[in-house]
């Protein structure tokens, strides 16, 4: 027996034990949430296959090309705070792995700050945009081009109250088994945020500017 | 059942956070976005090139997010999310390609050829 292992109390909830094949409740949730960002990820899989039907001629219409609204180089402000902001959150996990419940607060707030600042970027975006007239009812192509920026942008607004309950879970009950298989779900969701913004920043933004 | 754990934070998916796994993905990521921007505005590949060149790149991001940041494995705590991801690759590749090359076929049998003066950008095919 290692030095963690013990024999649980009778009303203490089965996490897992190593050599046993079934998967333990923790895990059962993880995999769970895993199998929803799977969907998640094939919703983003539709959009990009409308964005990619209509990126060409017939979808800008009357109004402005890829090339005439991205930036790129502006964007890649972006790409670094949301990266900043999804190491911040994995460092949060790291303090968990010890129970260091005041690292686990410090890098889930220094991520929020982070996705605030990967936000206000993206408003900002949209609103030169709209100034231009630019806007969604304008050609097919700036409707899936801001459906597929706001969609990602949806999420991160999402995973921001999710890291605020956290904020106020993790210190009211503590590291038990519901925050932390939370902790995870949401490190799986932040995470996956990372995964998207690679994908819109080299199909959106690096390939529209080429 | 001797060695049944109670503790969450003893569970290997929480055992899994690695201080350096995470700061190599944040590091590969950045850089190879990076390489990706510079490529681009350079200017000097094709656009079919600077697709290929920038999509290659995408995958290698993607697949070292997978093992970086996620820790997906063939280890019995993540050998199902392994698989998952594996089995839900074709579907992204079904969906997205097919679906961009029909409409490209489709674009080229019915639509009217290039107008002077209309805006003009190479399709995903082009």
């Amino acid at each position: 027996m290692d030095a963690h292992a013990a024999s649980p109390p009778d009303n203490a909830p089965d996490l897992w034990h190593y050599g046993h094949d079934g998967n333990d409740p923790m895990a059962m949730k993880t995999l769970g949430f895993w199998l929803y960002m799977i969907s998640d990820a094939l919703i983003f899989g539709g959009i990009f296959a409308a964005y990619g039907v209509l990126d060409q001629p017939m979808g800008f219409y009357t109004g402005p090309t890829a090339a005439q609204i991205v930036h790129p180089g502006a964007a890649f402000l972006q790409t670094i705070t949301i990266l900043s902001s999804v190491l911040a959150y994995s460092l949060a996990t790291v303090a968990m792995k010890t129970g260091n419940k005041n690292g686990v607060m410090l890098g889930i707030a220094a991520s929020i700050l982070l996705a605030l600042m990967f936000l206000g970027l993206e408003l900002n975006d949209f609103a030169t945009l709209f100034a231009q007239h630019a806007t969604p009812q304008t050609s097919g192509f700036l409707s899936v081009f801001f459906l597929l920026i706001a969609t990602h942008g949806l999420h991160m607004i999402f995973g921001v109250l999710w890291m605020l309950v956290m904020l106020i879970q993790v210190p009211r009950f503590g590291l038990n088994t519901d925050v932390v298989t939370r902790l995870l779900n949401l490190r799986l969701f932040w995470q996956f945020q990372a995964s998207v913004w690679v994908c819109v920043y080299i199909f959106v933004y690096l390939r529209g500017a080429s | 059942m001797s060695s049944q754990q109670i503790d969450p934070l003893q569970h290997p998916e929480v055992q899994q956070a690695s201080l350096r796994g995470y700061i190599s993905g944040y590091g590969v990521t950045l850089a190879g976005l990076g390489v990706c921007l510079l490529i681009t505005n350079a200017h000097f590949l094709s656009p079919i090139a600077l697709l290929s060149t920038i999509s290659a790149l995408a995958l290698i991001l993607l697949i070292a997010q997978a093992f970086l940041f996620f820790g997906l494995d063939f280890s019995q705590h993540n050998i199902w999310k392994t698989f998952s991801v594996i089995l839900t690759v074709p579907l992204f590749v079904l969906s997205i390609g097919l679906t961009v090359w029909m409409f490209h076929e489709l674009n080229g049998l019915t639509m009217l050829p290039e107008m002077p003066g209309m805006p003009m950008q190479p399709t995903l095919l082009q």
